[in-house]
């Protein structure tokens, strides 16, 4: 939250089954080594009152790779009480030019879910 | 009516008895995959199964198929086998959108999802563009 440039990396989360946004959910940004074929953490947080979750990555660290948002869906619908039929929803996704900005937003009910590319 | 569309409900038809005759009965758990942006099933993809072992928290490969024309995947699992738990469905969707000379944002889609009544069927399809997808828990 400290960078003064926006994230190029932007995600949104809404709760479609009750028509608001996934507030307080869970996320982490991760990116694929290649040499060593493993995954390694880059951020975690949280989504705020309007599904959103500023700051995910600096330009800097913004290079061409694969990388992956995982968000804990299962944890979400439990803390509302509820069951999912999914445990976490992860998108992978690839980065081939990272001057473009990206918007991965998740679109979900406990029995479905979407996501596209946006900017 | 055209050949090409008695053909096709044939095999509408004949699905089910198809591979009762070849395996028994038919999977408890099937797919779909749909390539929304080209209005047209998406065959000739490449898809895994996998259970997760609730105890290491490791992935066992259950099967590998390929989808049919129509974008479907028969005998996914067994009966005996589609007991509760967390499974895995891996599609090739990378390698598909390559096969087709395109690119794509997604090198592939993993689904995950809980089992808890095996008694019950389960439809786990793929809706997919280049830059999209999408699934529902059907039945």
């Amino acid at each position: 939250m400290a960078a003064a440039e926006s994230s190029p990396l932007t995600t949104h989360v809404l709760n479609t089954g009750d028509g608001v946004p996934a507030a307080r959910m869970a996320l982490s940004l991760h990116r694929l080594d290649t040499n060593t074929m493993i995954w390694n953490m880059l951020n975690v947080g949280t989504t705020d009152q309007d599904g959103r979750c500023p700051g995910l990555i600096s330009r800097d660290a913004f290079t061409s790779g694969t990388y992956k948002l995982r968000f804990e869906t299962g944890q979400y619908w439990k803390s509302l009480g509820q069951t999912s039929f999914y445990p976490y929803a992860e998108v992978v996704f690839t980065i081939s030019d990272p001057q473009q900005r990206f918007h991965i937003p998740l679109i979900m009910s406990r029995f479905s879910y979407s996501t596209y590319r946006g900017s | 009516m055209s050949a090409q569309r008695l053909q096709q409900l044939k095999g509408h038809l004949l699905h089910d008895n198809k591979m009762s005759a070849m395996a028994g009965p038919v999977s408890p758990l099937s797919t779909h995959v749909l390539n929304t942006a080209m209005g047209v099933p998406g065959s000739n993809m490449s898809l895994s199964l996998h259970r997760q072992d609730p105890s290491t928290e490791a992935w066992s490969l259950i099967t590998t198929g390929t989808t049919n024309e129509d974008g479907r995947c028969p005998g996914l699992i067994s009966k005996q086998m589609f007991v509760p738990g967390v499974y895995k469905m891996r599609f090739e969707t990378g390698q598909y959108w390559e096969t087709i000379g395109e690119s794509s944002f997604y090198p592939y889609v993993e689904i995950v999802f809980i089992i808890k009544d095996p008694g019950q069927r389960y439809h786990v399809p793929l809706l997919l563009s280049r830059f999209s997808y999408s699934t529902y828990r059907g039945s």
